[in-house]
């Protein structure tokens, strides 16, 4: 057998490691460890230069084996198998350290974070050794692709692949096309009318000849992996068994009931209306009044209603603010002498466009009322009608630190936008993972913010946090074309860190059958063992743990591999 | 009681001046840039936001126009262009009418024929008595070759009408200053005044008013001069006319070096030339504070200068000898500064010179009653 010959390198990332962990007194001690022949530290491993110094040490040093100690796998372990490849060894004769998420982003004393991350290098040089070269495999890729939720997001992923010939698969759970976004009125900052964007998207959803549309319809699981998916699409009246390659998510989100607001009297006061109640309206006729059909004179908005509040949902709904400003101007033209009141808790106006309607919008005599969510939420009470209004507003305005009231006849709230119900159980289905707010996790927030950790299932609009709608678009169309990619390259790589059974060993018990999540493994009762279909087995490991006489073996996972790691991080040397 | 908002109190502004309340973001430019800005003096930002909020008792209680000499430093730095220096000066004018509990100040701010018409009647009253009352218009001359200007207005006469005045123009002025002190102090109910703070605060009240100190932390010291050169003139004028008219006002003529003719001469130097260049700023629109004139800016500079002419002209027709000239200007000279005193000091630009030493006195008082509570605590 070869002589193992192991380089580590640790990464400073800038500061981020390198200000809590001391990273060359790490290199230092962590060259004299069994076979390890180079240890060196450097600015951005993963920069150009950081890859080539490690392809020259493998040349020049014969390395054969690598640790890299930076951010998390997630991010660079491909960047770095890539380098192993280039320099002609298996990519499977690396392992990554997580310094940065693990160590120096979570800790505040220099000494213990530098022996923490040493002792995870070390770990990691103790379980390199064991690693074992496995290769790559490539799978035929099915053309078709499966888009879920028609929304803005879903159709405009559906007419992209579809535009250049491919079939699409479009299910919406609702009896129509269209979405939230089919709801509006105007669009911000431009005031144009969204039918005039919507009514043609729609006719060419509806009328391509690559996209078929399942209104009503439901998927509960989606099975294979990428390439090679399969799902069956539950309609009202029949089931289809469909076989695609790729899919995109696309479930939008859903507004906020305000109703579990007490301060702010939804239902309890027949003129205290939502933000999509008001859209609907404008959509319907344009008409503002009030339930007893009044021209109202005095209209409120008040802003996150359920949004960057403990209570409700901690984060900005992103939308409403500009929306709140749409409705202004929209009320400022439709009835010129009526008051708006925006009561607002920052305003939040970035982007084209956005920072000169809220400067346009200003000059209007469009009043800005601030309130701090923590010193309590603006409450509406009976309005003794002062200045003819039914209902008072009450709060602290921050601004001037004073307790104020608003006479107002008219309130529109400004829902925060949340995840639907079943965002578990569509994102169970696809296999992705979702935040403490229930929307789906990208790969990369920055690098890869419309794929997820599963490969070929991609997220786009909403359903990921809360968009507009040039964002949902432009998410949408880069799904399609990393889909576009891997269908004209016709095959995708897949994992093979898979389990193996061997037969020999195997004493037939079935009880990885039983455990197995994925019934990726089957009895054989001519062999007398378990098979395992690599093309369903995800890896997970469950059966290997439950193997009584070790016959399966999980592929990059092997019981040896996972000794030696934890040998290194409980024994010194 | 929460304060309720009056969603249209900034559109009652516009015939005060400026009307730019809507322009302001708040960024805080202004404040930042502002010489005079304190811990708790925060403007011109804290009033055009409980204008635009339409916040009518909190504007009332700022003291913070008063304090502003519109330096024009926050307009010229306004990323809105909302004039913040400008808005301070309509506050001012508006302030004016909010003090005055008789309603007259805001019908004269807010119409020219009020307050035309009303200079008219007030003139138009001083001729009738001259008319009615005159002394003979003798054109016989004194030894000296001068006119005997006491047998035409014996000034012991003309002295009760200007004590007269004085107190007319005292009793409003002082119940105006008692109104502007219940809105900026006395309303406020959570804050108690020591009574000793009156008396202690009182002499930054006479210090500021004499020296003008804070208007010269503001900007060039030319235009806090020119400004107190103006100032002293006309107080030096008012206290002889209303307190020492029989020795001001005599048919002798005195020799020239005399404290008569030199104080005299002084003052009118001061008003003159103290209007002439305000006259010529606001013309020019030099400085920003003089960029933007309302018609009570106008009025106001044009009655100060054709009082100080008149005046002075009288002077000169009397050591000239010129009887019946120096008659029909004396009229004239009344009927200009009559009108004038009675309008202006207690309902309209003149005003300030009580409003602005009193906003600082209440602010200091404020402010040390403050001081003292946190102490307390």
């Amino acid at each position: 057998m070869e002589e193992i010959r192991i380089g580590v390198y640790i990464c400073w990332c800038g500061t981020n490691i390198a200000k809590m962990v001391d990273v060359e007194t790490i290199a230092k001690e962590v060259e004299t460890l069994p076979h390890v022949v180079i240890a060196k530290s450097y600015k951005y491993m993963c920069s150009d230069p950081g890859q080539d110094m490690i392809y020259q040490d493998i040349k020049e040093n014969k390395l054969n084996r690598i640790v890299v100690a930076a951010c998390s796998p997630r991010i660079h372990e491909p960047t770095f198998r890539k380098v192993c490849m280039k320099a002609d060894i298996n990519p499977y004769f690396f392992e990554m350290a997580n310094i940065r998420e693990h160590v120096s982003w979570v800790h505040d004393d220099p000494e213990a974070a530098t022996l923490k991350a040493k002792t995870l290098v070390r770990s990691a040089i103790h379980r390199v050794a064991f690693h074992e070269s496995l290769d790559k495999r490539t799978v035929a890729v099915e053309p078709s692709t499966l888009v879920v939720g028609g929304g803005i997001s879903g159709m405009n992923a559906a007419l992209e692949i579809a535009d250049a010939g491919r079939e699409i698969f479009l299910v919406e759970k609702t009896d129509r096309l269209g979405g939230i976004v089919s709801q509006l009125d105007l669009s911000y900052p431009f005031m144009t009318n969204v039918s005039g964007v919507m009514d043609p998207l729609l006719k060419r959803v509806r009328k391509h000849p690559h996209i078929t549309v399942y209104l009503e319809s439901e998927i509960k699981e989606i099975t294979g992996y990428v390439g090679n998916f399969e799902t069956i699409i539950y309609s009202k009246n029949h089931e289809t068994k469909v076989k695609f390659g790729n899919v995109i998510v696309a479930t939008g989100l859903k507004p906020f009931d305000p109703g579990n607001i007490k301060e702010y009297g939804y239902t309890k006061y027949p003129d205290v209306i939502t933000s999509l109640e008001f859209e609907r309206r404008m959509k319907q006729d344009g008409q503002i009044t009030t339930a007893e059909g009044k021209e109202p004179k005095h209209v409120a908005i008040i802003h996150c209603v359920g949004s960057r509040n403990e209570k409700y949902h901690e984060y900005c709904s992103y939308t409403c603010c500009m929306t709140a400003l749409k409705y202004a101007n929209q009320i400022k033209s439709t009835l010129p002498d009526a008051n708006v009141y925006e009561i607002y808790s920052d305003m939040r106006v970035f982007g084209k466009g956005c920072e000169e309607l809220y400067a346009k919008s200003s000059r209007k005599n469009i009043k800005y009322f601030l309130y701090n969510q923590e010193n309590g939420l603006p409450q509406i009470v009976n309005g003794s009608r002062y200045n003819g209004c039914d209902m008072l507003i009450e709060l602290e305005e921050e601004m001037v630190g004073k307790k104020i009231g608003i006479p107002v006849d008219l309130v529109i709230l400004m829902v925060a936008m949340e995840a639907h119900e079943d965002a578990k159980e569509i994102a169970h289905a696809a296999g992705i993972s979702l935040c403490s707010n229930n929307f789906f996790i990208e790969k990369h927030p920055k690098l890869d913010p419309v794929s997820t950790t599963t490969d070929g299932v991609f997220i786009v609009g909403s359903c990921q946090g809360p968009k507009d709608i040039p964002e949902s678009v432009s998410q949408a169309r880069a799904a399609a074309a990393r889909i576009l990619a891997n269908i004209s390259l016709g095959y995708a790589e897949v994992e093979t860190t898979t389990a193996v059974a061997n037969e020999l060993l195997c004493c037939g018990c079935q009880t990885c059958v039983k455990s197995c999540p994925y019934s990726a493994i089957k009895y054989d009762p001519d062999k007398k063992a378990a098979v395992v279909n690599e093309v369903l087995c995800k890896g997970c490991g469950t059966c290997g743990a439950a193997c009584p006489t070790g016959a399966i073996k999980a592929k990059h996972f092997t019981d040896k591999q996972i000794m030696a790691q934890i040998k290194g991080l409980l024994f010194q040397g | 009681m929460n304060e309720l908002i009056e969603p249209d109190l900034f559109k009652s502004m516009r015939e005060f001046g400026a009307d730019e309340w809507q322009e302001c973001y708040h960024c805080g430019n202004c404040t930042a840039i502002c010489p005079l800005t304190e811990k708790n003096i925060l403007f011109p930002r804290k009033p055009i936001k409980y204008m635009q909020m339409g916040l009518r008792k909190e504007l009332e209680a700022c003291v913070e126009p008063w304090l502003c000499y519109y330096c024009g430093e926050c307009t010229e730095k306004c990323p809105r262009n909302a004039n913040p220096g400008e808005l301070m000066m309509t506050l001012r004018r508006y302030l004016t009418t909010a003090y005055d509990w008789t309603g007259y100040a805001r019908k004269i701010y807010t119409s020219e024929k009020w307050e035309f018409i009303s200079i008219g009647i007030l003139a138009t009253f001083v001729l009738v008595l001259f008319l009615l009352f005159h002394g003979p218009m003798t054109t016989i001359l004194t030894s000296e070759g001068g006119v005997q200007l006491n047998v035409f207005a014996p000034s012991g006469i003309v002295h009760i009408g200007d004590m007269l005045m004085a107190a007319t123009v005292s009793f409003f002025l002082i119940s105006n200053i008692f109104n502007m002190y219940w809105k900026i102090v006395g309303r406020n109910r959570d804050l108690r005044i020591p009574p000793g703070l009156y008396i202690k605060e009182f002499k930054s009240l006479i210090f500021n008013f004499a020296s003008q100190w804070k208007f010269n932390k503001c900007d060039g010291k030319s235009y806090w001069f020119l400004h107190w050169f103006l100032m002293s003139g006309y107080v030096i004028l008012f206290i002889l006319i209303v307190g020492f008219l029989g020795w001001f006002q005599t048919d002798e003529i005195h020799p020239w070096w005399h404290p008569q003719r030199l104080i005299g001469y002084y003052a009118t130097a001061a008003l003159l030339i103290g209007v002439g260049y305000f006259f010529y700023g606001r013309i020019k629109k030099s400085r920003e504070r003089l960029k933007h004139s309302h018609i009570s800016d106008w009025t106001f500079l044009v009655m100060l200068f054709l009082t100080a002419l008149t005046g002075i002209l009288v002077h000169f027709f009397r050591i000239g000898g010129l009887p019946m000239l120096t008659y029909y200007m004396y009229v004239a000279h009344l009927m200009i500064l009559f009108p004038m005193i009675m309008i202006e000091v207690p309902f309209s630009k003149w005003s300030h010179l009580a409003y602005r030493p009193a906003a600082i006195y209440f602010s200091n008082i404020k402010e040390a009653a403050l001081k003292q509570k946190q102490n307390h605590k």
